[in-house]
């Protein structure tokens, strides 16, 4: 009796209240707006900020002895596509990235694929550890090592000098800058392709193999274009890296090799040269952005259809 | 089409064997179901005949053919696998035409070629669509579309209807099986699914722990279980653990003795039978008869499921038709019953 007189009394309460109002749901998102102010500010202020900073003063003025003279110029953007030898360090800078990107697609995608496919569990995640090992190393200190390797009577040219060859000069060559960005990005392609491998489903090969198709048309036509999102992943992140080296090349690069982070540091650094630094800075960063954005947007139009 | 023959292959990784043994041979346009619980090793099997699984010892044959250390990708074998596993950034067509140029036949071939598979799935209106627009159905459908387009000696499917609701099941069922009649395939179809083993199968191989358990025509293994074991997976509940005390006399380890049908066993043994064999009230002559009180009724729509126990803790299941379908009124919990059997409806299997 009770049970039915109670269910009675709050079926009419049930139904007059009345359907959500969308005020009410903007109200219950109010408290998750503000958990992610504080990392929007953060973002806002330290990444942004020094950005907006830098913009400002790439319109500034360098008056020698003075330093930074504040105006509204494009003087230091025009002293870039004026200048040829900037131009030619742009240039060296974007031919070592595509191909230090490149490099490391083909190195990594093996092996990121024997991992998922080949290893067992257990070695799996001994060998992912091994492969990211050498980024819990410094950079500079890696590339120091990669000195002693590359030197004209480092270790490579001993190897080779041992079995009766002349030896090779490496060190201070667009070859050794190469070599060492490579060794510095392979852990972050492979690792991003690995994840994105991961999710291919193992079935397709095997459908694929039954239907008629070797190990290499397997690959082709299906692994590769399921990989699509990760090797565009792992490639952006490894040219954006290549792009911005600065240890590298000035170290295995040697006095006479010129990528643009280096001249970037060297204008502000050496030469004093704020609002030229920071104009080089940008064209750098936009120069990477668009080449970025473009090739996402191509790869995206490719695989949008089937991926969402 | 052809015959498949599976002489003694063997799997093992390392100190597990996963296929012990097994020896096989299914007929020109047979198809055969290999049934077990999981690990049992049917999977297992069923992808070494694919090729995906090296064999450890043995050899497969096709039509007379050995293909043991051939790569899948020259065994001509249309494969069916439980997720479907379509090719999710190609179209149903290009799905169902990919196996067409592996083989290189010219454009218009494929193109009439893959009308026709996907006719016979009635599926030609979806060609152009994506995998991910279709139901499991559908997908199915098209996965075995594209595993018979290119006309295969041997269908091997995995567990191809574990994924579908009952409904859609009991659909796809019926249409694998008329599709491997039509096109006389040689078929060897994994499941778990007793149900689907037998109304899908030409002959039923029952394998348990890496072997071959039982194998025989889909009455053979649900009338005359031959195991402990294969009683309990064909879905006899009752089973009912003693020894022969003489003659068609066994001992129940409850202490009730009754009669059964003699067979040529010996030692540990269990009775078995089926809960539709037990009668529950109006006991005949001939029967074997205990008296019990009904412990618990399940009403399952077209039958219930009474179990009853006897005074000397024997619990059995016993089912009869429900109401709904003309069957007797329900019994109620604590109602004394006289549960019965004749003594050729229970089977004695080894414990």
């Amino acid at each position: 009796m009770t049970s039915s007189a109670s269910s009675g009394a709050t079926a009419p309460v049930a139904t007059t209240s009345p359907p959500a109002p969308s005020g009410r749901e903007g109200r219950r998102l109010a408290p998750a707006y503000g958990l992610t102010a504080p990392a929007t500010i953060f973002v806002l202020v330290a990444l942004m900020g020094p950005l907006a900073l830098m913009f400002r003063y790439s319109l500034n003025r360098f008056v020698p002895g003075q330093m930074m003279v504040e105006a509204l110029t494009l003087d230091n953007y025009a002293r870039f596509f004026a200048d040829s030898f900037y131009q030619e360090v742009l240039g060296t800078t974007l031919w070592i990235s595509a191909l230090s990107t490149l490099l490391c697609l083909v190195a990594g995608f093996p092996v990121a694929y024997f991992l998922v496919r080949q290893a067992s569990d257990k070695w799996k995640g001994r060998l992912l550890l091994l492969i990211v090992l050498p980024l819990l190393m410094g950079n500079a200190v890696r590339t120091a090592a990669w000195m002693v390797i590359l030197g004209d009577k480092g270790l490579f040219n001993a190897v080779i000098g041992a079995v009766g060859l002349s030896p090779v000069k490496l060190m201070y060559t667009p070859t050794a800058v190469v070599i060492g960005l490579v060794s510095v990005l392979l852990p972050f392609m492979i690792v991003t392709l690995q994840s994105v491998i991961e999710g291919i489903d193992a079935n397709l090969e095997s459908a694929a193999q039954s239907l008629g198709a070797s190990h290499l048309t397997v690959l082709w036509r299906v692994v590769l274009p399921l990989a699509l999102p990760g090797i565009l992943a792992g490639t952006m992140l490894c040219f954006i890296l290549s792009m911005n080296a600065y240890a590298t090349p000035v170290l295995i690069g040697g006095p006479s090799f010129h990528m643009m982070a280096p001249t970037v540091y060297q204008q502000v650094a050496k030469a004093m040269n704020w609002p030229f630094g920071a104009a080089l800075a940008f064209v750098l960063m936009a120069v990477t952005l668009v080449l970025t954005t473009t090739a996402n947007v191509l790869v995206q139009r490719r695989y949008r259809r089937w991926s969402e | 089409m052809s015959d498949v023959v599976l002489q003694s292959i063997v799997k093992r990784y390392d100190a597990m064997t996963a296929v012990d043994h097994v020896s096989l041979t299914i007929g020109e346009g047979e198809l055969v179901a290999l049934l077990g619980p999981s690990g049992c090793g049917k999977t297992t099997t069923l992808r070494m005949v694919g090729g995906f699984i090296p064999v450890t010892e043995g050899r497969i044959l096709v039509g007379g053919r050995d293909l043991t250390h051939l790569p899948p990708n020259k065994r001509n074998m249309g494969f069916g696998f439980q997720n479907y596993a379509l090719f999710p950034h190609m179209t149903i067509a290009e799905n169902v035409a990919f196996g067409l140029e592996m083989r290189k036949l010219p454009k218009a071939e494929i193109a009439a070629k893959v009308k026709t598979a996907l006719d016979r799935v009635k599926l030609s209106h979806l060609a152009e669509r994506l995998p991910k627009q279709l139901s499991g159905g559908q997908q199915q459908r098209v996965a075995l579309a594209r595993a018979l387009v290119i006309e295969p000696d041997v269908l091997l499917l995995d567990e191809p209807l574990s994924n579908l609701d009952a409904q859609l099941r009991h659909e796809m069922k019926t249409e694998i099986r008329t599709l491997q009649q039509q096109l006389g395939i040689t078929t060897i179809f994994v499941t778990h699914d007793q149900d689907e083993a037998l109304s899908v199968a030409d002959r039923v191989v029952l394998m348990r722990n890496g072997r071959i358990e039982q194998q025989g025509s889909p009455d053979d293994l649900f009338g005359r279980p031959a195991s402990r074991f294969a009683a309990e997976f064909m879905g006899v509940t009752n089973l009912l653990s003693g020894e022969l005390a003489g003659v068609g006399r066994f001992r129940l380890a409850s202490g009730e003795e009754v009669r059964v049908d003699p067979a040529g066993l010996s030692g540990e043994l269990s009775l078995a039978v089926r809960p539709e064999r037990l009668v529950l009230d109006g006991a005949e002559e001939d029967h074997n008869a205990l008296p019990a009180v009904v412990e618990l009724a399940t009403y399952r729509g077209l039958v219930i499921d009474y179990r009853v126990a006897t005074a000397s803790g024997l619990a059995l299941i016993a089912r009869r038709p429900s109401p709904a379908v003309g069957g007797p009124a329900p019994l109620k919990p604590g109602q004394p019953v006289r549960v019965s059997w004749h003594p050729n409806a229970g089977t004695l299997v080894a414990a």
